[in-house]
C-alpha cells in the first residue's frame, strides 16, 4: 500500500493550521485511493503535538525528535525529511507552503531526485504521479502542471483546503535520527521577532491591510484601532514595508505572504497586481480608497470611495456599536 | 570576493497576456530581467564595491535573451556567461538547476547568488536545488547581506521573524526583492557593457545532451482564473457610507 505523507509545520510552539489543512485533504485522498495516510512531526518535543494531529485522522504519525529543531535551520530539516522519506517511501510528500518549507523544498527534491510542484492551489493523484494547479504570472492565471514518478513532492498554499476532523485508529512511530552539529554548516545567530507578528497572516480570519494612503501616524493609528477591534492581523503593501512603516514580515503579495482570510479590509491600498496576487483569495474584500479608479475596486465586494481619515472614524464607531 | 549571480529573462507580469486553447500568448517584446535576480545583482555589486571583489553573471537563455545579460553588465557586473539554449519554455526548476550545476562545477567563485524565485512562475526551487547538487550550504529568502570574516551574514525572512544566519564560503544565497532597489544602468554603464566579455557556452560544452536535460514536471496548459466581479461601490457622505458598509458586512456578508 502506498503512503501519502504530510509534513506538520510547527513554528514558535504552534502547529501551522495550513499544514493541518493539507493533512485533512491527504487523509481524504488516501481513503479514496486505498492508500495509507501519515503525518510527520519533526520537533524537539514531537509528543506535544500528536494529540492535535490525531484529530485529523491519519493512520500513522511518524515523529523525529532532536533539540536541533528548536529553530528553523535548513540543513538538519533537510536531513530529517530525507531520513523520513527513506523510511516511509511515500508516493506523495505534501507540505504547507510556509517560509520554512520554501527554504528546503528544492534541495529536498534534488536530494531525493523527486519532482516537486511548489505552491499549488489544488492537486490530485494520477496513475503516474500528481496533477496540480499553480497560480502563475503574479497569480493572474492558473497553470495546470503534472509530475510523474514514484515519489512526488507538493507544497500547498494556505487556505486551499478545509480542516476536517476524522476518527481514526492512529499509531505512532518514532524514526531514529541523529544530527551532529558539525554537519550544520550554516549558523543561526539570532531571530528578530517583532510583536506585531503574533497573528500569523497566513492563518488570520480577518486582515486589515495598510497601503500608501495610510502611511502617516494618523493612518497607522486608525489601522491599529480597527485591527484590534476586529482581532485582525495587520498586513501592508510593499510600499509601506519598504518605507519601514511596517515590518517586512507583514507584507502581503507576490513577494510576501499569500493570505486567504474571511474578511480583508484594504485601507489606502491601490491594488497593484503584485499585492492582489497575495490577497485575491480573500472571501470578502473591502476597499477604502480616495481614488475611484484604483484597481482594487475591480475586485472589492464593498468599495468605499473616500478619504480614509474621514471614512474610518465612523466605520470604527459603527463596528463598536455592533460588537457591543 | 567573487560573486557569480544567476539571472533569468522572464516575461513582464505587468504586460497583457492571453490564453488561447490552453496556451499562454505573451508579448515577446516585453521580456525583462527577473526582478528578484536584479536585486541579487544589486546586492552583490554593493557588497563588492564596499569590500572589494567582482561580480559575474550567468544566464541560461535563448540567443534573444542576450539583452538581459547586457542589462546586468550595464548595472556593473564585470563579465557574463550566456548558456545558450534553443528554447526555455519546457524547462522547469530542475532543468535550470542541472544546467547551472554543470557550469558551476567548472567555475571559481566565493558565493553564488540568485533571486529567490522567478516572477513569472514563482516556483522558488532552483536556488536550493543548485545548492544540493553542488553540495553547498545555502540560505534562501535573504532580505539583507553583510560580509564578515570571509563569510556572509544573511538576514532572511522566516516564519518566526527575521533569522540572522552565517553562511560560509563557498555558499549560495537566494535574494528577495525587499533588500534593495536595483540601480538603473547609467548611459556610461550601458556603453561599457558593450565592451565587457561575454562567454557563450552551449549545453554540449557543459557535457549535457540537450535532449537529456532532466525536466521533472510538465506544463499541461493554462486557464483563466475564475475572476472576481466588482461588487458594490459607495460614494458620498463618509458617515453615511461607512455606516451602510458596516451594516452590510454584518448582515449581508456575515463577517463581523
Amino acid at each position: 500500500m502506498s503512503t501519502l505523507l504530510t509534513y506538520i509545520a510547527i513554528a514558535e510552539g504552534k502547529i501551522k493550521r495550513s499544514s493541518l489543512e493539507v493533512l485533512s485533504y491527504c487523509v481524504k485522498l488516501a481513503d479514496e485511493n486505498d492508500h495509507e495516510s501519515a503525518a510527520l512531526i519533526i520537533d524537539p518535543d514531537p509528543e506535544k503535538y500528536t494529540d492535535t494531529v490525531k484529530k485529523y485522522g491519519p493512520s500513522k504519525i511518524y515523529t523525529i525528535q532532536d533539540p536541533i529543531f528548536k529553530n528553523h535551520l535548513n540543513t538538519p530539516l533537510l536531513k530529517a525529511l530525507s531520513v523520513a522519506m527513506d523510511k516511509v517511501n511515500p508516493r506523495l510528500t505534501a507540505f504547507a507552503s510556509t517560509e520554512g518549507t520554501k527554504d528546503v523544498l528544492g534541495a529536498l527534491a534534488a536530494n531525493r531526485e523527486a519532482a516537486a510542484l511548489p505552491d499549488v492551489s489544488s492537486f490530485e493523484l494520477t496513475d503516474k504521479g500528481v496533477k496540480a494547479v499553480r497560480p502563475v504570472m503574479a497569480s493572474k492565471i492558473n497553470s495546470e502542471v503534472s509530475a510523474e514518478g514514484e515519489s512526488v513532492i507538493v507544497s500547498v498554499r494556505a487556505g486551499s483546503y478545509d480542516l476536517n476532523e476524522k476518527e481514526a485508529d492512529t499509531s505512532i512511530e518514532t524514526i531514529d535520527f541523529g544530527f551532529d552539529e558539525s554537519e550544520l554548516r550554516i549558523t543561526l545567530r539570532e531571530i528578530i521577532t517583532s510583536s506585531s507578528e503574533r497573528i500569523d497572516l497566513a492563518e488570520a480570519e480577518t486582515i486589515v491591510a495598510a497601503g500608501r494612503g495610510a502611511k502617516d501616524e494618523e493612518g497607522q493609528k486608525l489601522v491599529s484601532e480597527l485591527a484590534s477591534l476586529l482581532n485582525a492581523g495587520i498586513g501592508a503593501s510593499r510600499a509601506l514595508t519598504e518605507a519601514g512603516v511596517y515590518d517586512p514580515s507583514l507584507q502581503i503579495g507576490q513577494t510576501g505572504k499569500v493570505v486567504s482570510p474571511q474578511l480583508y479590509i484594504g485601507i489606502g491600498i491601490s491594488g497593484a497586481i503584485q499585492h492582489v496576487a497575495g490577497m485575491a483569495n480573500s472571501k470578502v474584500i473591502v476597499a477604502i480608497n480616495k481614488d475611484p479608479d484604483a484597481p482594487i475596486f475591480d475586485i472589492a465586494d464593498y468599495g468605499i470611495v473616500g478619504d480614509l481619515y474621514k471614512v474610518l472614524p465612523p466605520f470604527i464607531e459603527e463596528i463598536k456599536k455592533i460588537k457591543n | 570576493m567573487k560573486f557569480i549571480v544567476c539571472i533569468k529573462q522572464v516575461p513582464d507580469v505587468n504586460a497583457p497576456l492571453q490564453i488561447k486553447e490552453g496556451q499562454l500568448i505573451q508579448d515577446t517584446d516585453r521580456m525583462i530581467l527577473n526582478a528578484y535576480d536584479a536585486s541579487a545583482v544589486e546586492e552583490a555589486l554593493v557588497l563588492t564595491e564596499k569590500q572589494g571583489g567582482e561580480v559575474e553573471v550567468v544566464m541560461v537563455g535563448s540567443e534573444k535573451a542576450k539583452e538581459t545579460l547586457r542589462k546586468a553588465l550595464a548595472m556593473g557586473a564585470a563579465k557574463g556567461t550566456h548558456i545558450v539554449v534553443d528554447q526555455t519554455e519546457n524547462f522547469d526548476s530542475a532543468a535550470y538547476a542541472q544546467i547551472l550545476s554543470k557550469y558551476f562545477e567548472k567555475s571559481e567563485y566565493d558565493f553564488i547568488s540568485c533571486g529567490k524565485q522567478s516572477q513569472d512562475t514563482d516556483s522558488g526551487l532552483t536556488g536550493s536545488m543548485l545548492a544540493e547538487l553542488l553540495d553547498l550550504p545555502y540560505v534562501t529568502n535573504a532580505v539583507g547581506l553583510e560580509y564578515e570574516n570571509d563569510q556572509l551574514v544573511v538576514t532572511r525572512q522566516g516564519d518566526a521573524g527575521r533569522e540572522i544566519v552565517e553562511l560560509p564560503n563557498p555558499g549560495i544565497v537566494t535574494c528577495s526583492n525587499d533588500m534593495n532597489e536595483p540601480r538603473i544602468p547609467s548611459l556610461k554603464g550601458i556603453m561599457q557593457s558593450k565592451r565587457k566579455p561575454v562567454d557563450t557556452v552551449s549545453l554540449s560544452d557543459l557535457g549535457l545532451d540537450p535532449s537529456s536535460v532532466d525536466k521533472m514536471t510538465t506544463i499541461l496548459g493554462y486557464q483563466e482564473k475564475p475572476g472576481r466581479e466588482p461588487g458594490k461601490k459607495f460614494e458620498g457622505e463618509p458617515d453615511q457610507i461607512a455606516k451602510e458598509v458596516v451594516h452590510l458586512l454584518d448582515e449581508e456578508a456575515n463577517v463581523l
